[in-house]
């Protein structure tokens, strides 16, 4: 445990991350890039992303609180000390997806309205059960809930949005990759740490899977809320597949998206856990 | 693991093993000396060499300069997980995550 820790140092994010792949990126994306016209002059497809870029702030401002939080309740150093670069990569994100609003011709005074008029009341819930048990300085729970849940969620929802914006939308696709990229070292922490500690308190097994059902009932909730109703299709439709798991982005109806994005992470929320010793807890109710 | 690979291996050679000369694919979130051993997954139709083996935790192909074989430990420096190599269906090798 202790050799897996060690690699945990600063240093070596240091060299991964801003000397590494955001190197020379101005908030995550080339110095030169720009949210494209077919977005900034059509305002069904600003406002529509604006909502969107709306519910990455909302979970990346829960991933900071969760992460900062869970700082002080980490037993050990190694593990404080990974947290304080995963807080630093989530104050990032929170400043990348932030400053997309302000690209996307929101004004400063604005945010805070924004972001309140936008956020999807579920995702907050989903939030809140998170930061409960990081409130309580319970850093087994929150560990799952951090790197595991909010992770892996967010993990496939970029993965979607990159796929999806590859060819639509290179700028916002490139401050996805840089995020995807911080990503995969969270949901690594979460495994390899939170593994060895649940086998050492299995008592604990049973509130963390309540946790799990409970966010995941929430998270569910937001991907059907985001997907019902009508959709926006960009003006000029990609020329280009965008295959995501096997669903064709480019010509998917908002039904098959969902799908393909619940089932995708649902999948890798059991194989996750599974692999650290917990077990998938359907939500209550279908949501 | 060393500069030169990205895999370990405690498996008994039996018989030659493959070697394959690694370029870099354009994948660069780890420091560069290291990135050759890894590349982008395209997904399940993505046909996997014998010398590469997708991460299960961050879902990155790590890649060996020599053809890999069960047994051998692997390290997927993008998410910082060890694994170990198993024969996986359709002739292409899984890797099982070690905590």
């Amino acid at each position: 445990m202790a050799d897996f820790l060690s690699q945990y140092s600063i240093q070596r994010w240091i060299e991964m991350c801003p000397q590494g792949y955001l190197e020379n990126t101005v908030y995550g994306r080339g110095p030169d890039e720009h949210e494209p016209e077919a977005i900034l002059d059509d305002t069904e497809q600003r406002d529509a992303a604006i909502s969107s870029t709306v519910q990455l702030v909302v979970g990346e401002r829960c991933a900071l609180a969760a992460s900062s939080g869970l700082i002080n309740a980490a037993p050990d150093y190694p593990s404080k000390r990974f947290l304080a670069t995963q807080t630093l990569d989530e104050a990032r994100h929170v400043e990348v997806f932030t400053q997309r609003l302000f690209d996307l011709g929101v004004k400063k005074d604005d945010l805070e309205d924004t972001v309140q008029e936008h956020a999807n009341p579920n995702l907050v819930k989903f939030a809140e059960v998170l930061l409960e048990k990081v409130g309580n300085g319970d850093f087994l729970a929150g560990v799952v809930g951090q790197n595991i849940v909010l992770e892996g969620m967010a993990f496939t929802v970029f993965e979607l949005l990159e796929t999806a914006n590859k060819e639509l939308n290179p700028k916002f696709a490139h401050t996805l990759s840089g995020t995807i990229a911080d990503e995969r070292r969270h949901v690594g922490f979460g495994e390899n740490r939170i593994g060895s500690l649940v086998r050492e308190h299995p008592e604990k097994k049973p509130e963390i899977e309540q946790m799990q059902q409970e966010m995941t009932y929430y998270m569910l909730a937001t991907f059907a809320d985001a997907f019902s109703g009508p959709q926006v299709q960009p003006a000029e439709p990609p020329t280009g597949e965008a295959d995501f798991h096997g669903t064709n982005l480019a010509t998917a109806t908002p039904e098959e998206m969902e799908a393909v994005l619940s089932n995708t992470v649902l999948g890798e929320f059991k194989t996750r856990l599974d692999r650290i010793g917990l077990e998938y807890q359907s939500p209550p109710v279908p949501a | 693991m060393t500069t030169s690979d990205a895999s370990t291996s405690e498996v008994a050679p039996d018989k030659p093993r493959r070697q394959y000369d690694l370029d870099e694919t354009g994948f660069n979130e780890v420091p560069k000396k290291w990135r050759k051993f890894y590349r982008h997954w395209g997904g399940p139709g993505d046909k996997l060499g014998r010398n590469e083996v997708v991460c299960p935790v961050c879902k990155i192909v790590i890649r060996s300069a020599r053809e890999l074989r069960p047994g051998d430990k692997v390290y997927c420096m993008p998410c910082m997980s060890r694994m170990i190599v198993v024969e996986g269906p359709d002739d292409h090798f899984i890797a099982e995550v070690i905590f």
